[in-house]
């Protein structure tokens, strides 16, 4: 562009983008900033265009990273340490942030990393600190390779996943080994299957991948982790400091963060249920151009469309109402987005999804969730998510914030107890062998005997064997539908019999307390 | 509703209170924002700037404007006027400690008002084909291939137009000032 009329086509082009021009005409001829300027004043008597939905809660969590980043360089500048000015406008550049990765397990890990980048500075290695500030301050986009694997106490590794990451600002799309494509472009989002030849246009929220991970939430709540530079080693071909990181009433874990670029490059979690996990971007490109095509949305030549209610952003309520054909019951606090399907609505708190539908046949929770209640019937307590029913609603609410909004919409909603000593309180104790325990643990963790996660199976079990001591051939004589779930704190459990000669059994998860725990009966009560 | 509570724990870093005090104001900054930058993408960045520093500026001075909307204005007006500034543009810094927030704030709410009602008039008095091109170009948003098309004109054409149109309209709102 090398004449007046050309640059002013160029600036009135980009304000009909809503870009800000990439020529301002300000530092040129006057006459032309003045006509920009009239340009701009002509475009007042348009409607201003609105960010997308959101942006409130966008912003909120954006200034509350800024102040917590202003406060460190405040401490800093208290110290010897200060930025330089060109330091402080890169910094001070909005951050449109989003490192999307895909599964659950790989997010957590870089929820980790990213909260890593605005750590409080004075235990951490001071240097790092600004250099990672400074890096992630300049990150707008990426494109990596993210490799997952895991070993065990025994010492054996295993490769679990590795996948291709896409990320700008807050689109993303991530690839899987076997070829499947999932895409979030703000707007829509997919699920390409090429094995199956077909797309699945799948619901904007709940998205467990963007709940798992946001920078602005996680920065916010990991300010007060303390980190310590330990060593340095080479990752993935790179030289990295490598970092201890210590969350408050957490287990340690370790952050390698690359010499050259300054960004995050590995993360080890802490060795949890003999399991430790190991997050490595084998490779990764910062700020890199990104081919837009990929957050197209295109129905490849071939494929067919698996799913076609992926639901609609609408503005208000009622509007949810009218499509969904229930009113939901609210929480006081408003959710930033809401998403209407035929039969249910999503209400979006950024790190917190509530999923509301009209309860249908009998409430069911988990066999392996712990209970809790809420509106006067059972609460279903199952990982990061409470599920319930009330006024013929079923409501799901999973995220961090889950217990504060479910007791809004619940008042009086109890969580289980799981510091209460329920097995204390059985007549009969079992002995229980911990090696055979332990065995039937890790033969649940291969996929083996999962009956043993649900407690009223565990229960049938125990008690028929003591009808049948010979063993179980056949139908049991006390049947399923005799054994009810009356106590489940997530780590004991009592389960009520109704015919047969034990009236309570007690059990605990002995080994491991979560999900994946498997329940021993360490206690019962004769009829 | 803000309160200066809200304000001071905000100021702290406090997210439940700073996500209040978004919620609460983003839409009438941004929208006086967006009137003077003209893009969604400069409007958003500087609403986002306008409240780190109007909280920064809480904290630092340990103190909560009684009038808070004002005061959010006035900075963003001094971020606006600072980005002219660095381009050897005319905009006078409000300083912080001596503003008056509500008059200067009014006084340019009142200005926009007066500033609209001129361009509209000014507008009514361009040449038919250069009212058509600003027209279709800037109020509707077309590109110069489709404005050149709708009207039958050559790209270059419509650009010279342009660029004519804009020069009329400036003259006229500069006699009117």
């Amino acid at each position: 562009m090398d004449n007046k009329e050309n640059i002013l086509s160029e600036y009135i082009d980009d304000l009909n983008r809503e870009k800000k021009p990439e020529n301002d005409c300000y530092g040129a001829d006057p006459e032309l900033a003045r006509l920009c300027e009239t340009v701009k004043a002509v475009k007042t008597l348009k409607e201003p265009a609105l960010p997308e939905e959101g942006y409130a809660h966008r912003l909120a969590q954006k200034v509350a990273l800024e102040m917590a980043q202003s406060s460190r360089e405040e401490l800093n500048e208290k110290g010897a340490v200060r930025l330089n000015k060109r330091n402080r406008t890169a910094r001070r550049k909005p951050v449109r942030p989003g490192w999307l990765l895909p599964a659950a397990t790989a997010l957590a890990a870089c929820v980790l990393i990213f909260a890593m980048f605005v750590s409080r500075p004075g235990i951490f290695h001071t240097d790092v600190a600004l250099a990672m500030q400074q890096a992630v301050g300049q990150l707008s986009s990426y494109h990596g390779v993210l490799e997952m694997r895991s070993h065990n106490e025994a010492g054996q590794e295993w490769l679990v996943r590795q996948v291709e990451l896409w990320s700008e600002g807050d689109k993303y799309a991530i690839k899987q080994s076997d070829g499947t494509l999932t895409v979030n472009n703000g707007r829509q989002k997919w699920q390409l299957r090429p094995q199956k030849q077909e797309v699945a246009l799948l619901p904007l929220l709940p998205d467990p991948a963007r709940q798992g991970f946001d920078l602005r939430d996680e920065a916010a709540r990991a300010l007060s982790y303390p980190h310590q530079v330990v060593g340095s080693e080479v990752i993935a071909g790179r030289q990295a400091s490598k970092m201890r990181i210590s969350p408050p009433g957490g287990l340690e874990y370790y952050l390698w963060v690359d010499k050259e670029t300054d960004l995050p490059i590995q993360l080890q979690t802490a060795m949890q249920n003999a399991l430790q996990t190991t997050y490595t971007f084998v490779s990764f490109e910062a700020n890199t151009q990104i081919d837009p095509g990929i957050f197209d949305y295109q129905l490849p030549p071939g494929f067919k469309v698996a799913d076609s209610d992926p639901g609609q952003i609408v503005s208000t309520v009622e509007e949810a109402a009218e499509i969904s054909g229930f009113i939901p019951l609210l929480p006081e606090e408003s959710p930033s987005r809401i998403l209407a399907f035929a039969s249910r609505i999503v209400l979006d708190y950024g790190d917190t999804t509530i999923v509301e539908k009209v309860a249908q046949g009998v409430f069911e929770p988990a066999a392996n969730s712990a209970l809790g209640t809420a509106a006067g019937g059972p609460l279903e307590v199952w990982g990061e998510s409470l599920r319930w029913r009330q006024d013929g609603i079923e409501i799901q609410v999973s995220g961090a914030q889950r217990a504060a909004l479910a007791a809004q919409i619940a008042p009086g909603l109890a969580l289980p107890e799981a510091s209460r000593d329920l097995a204390g309180q059985a007549r009969v104790k079992v002995a229980v062998d911990m090696d055979i325990v332990k065995a039937d643990q890790q033969q649940a963790d291969r996929g083996s005997s999962p009956w043993q996660l649900d407690p009223l199976q565990v229960s049938l079990t125990f008690v028929n064997l003591k009808v049948s001591p010979e063993g179980i051939v056949g139908e049991p004589q006390i049947g399923a539908a005799s054994f009810k779930t009356a106590i489940n704190n997530g780590v004991q459990a009592v389960v009520e019999v109704s015919a047969g000669p034990v009236s309570k059994v007690y059990l605990k998860r002995l080994v491991r307390q979560d999900e994946t725990g498997i329940w021993s009966v360490v206690g019962y009560d004769p009829r | 509703m803000i309160t200066a509570e809200h304000l001071r724990k905000a100021a702290q870093g406090e997210s439940r209170s700073i996500e209040h005090i978004c919620l609460e104001l983003w839409e009438p900054l941004y929208g006086f924002i967006y009137y003077r930058v003209q893009n969604r993408e400069e409007a958003e960045d500087i609403t986002q700037d306008t409240f780190v520093r109007t909280l920064t500026y809480c904290q630092r001075h340990n103190t909560q404007p009684d009038n808070i909307q004002a005061f959010m204005k006035m900075v963003a007006l001094n971020i606006i006027r600072d980005g002219w500034r660095q381009k050897q543009r005319q905009g006078k810094l409000i300083s912080f400690e001596e503003a008056k927030p509500l008059e200067t704030v009014a006084a340019d709410e009142q200005k926009t008002i007066a500033e609209r009602m001129q361009i509209e008039n000014a507008l009514t008095q361009l040449k038919p084909d250069q009212k058509a091109v600003l027209d279709l170009r800037i109020l509707k948003g077309y590109s110069v291939a489709e404005t050149a098309k709708m009207l039958g004109k050559s790209a270059a054409a419509v650009r010279v137009t342009q660029y004519r149109a804009l020069q009329a309209l400036a003259q006229m709102l500069d006699e009117h000032d």
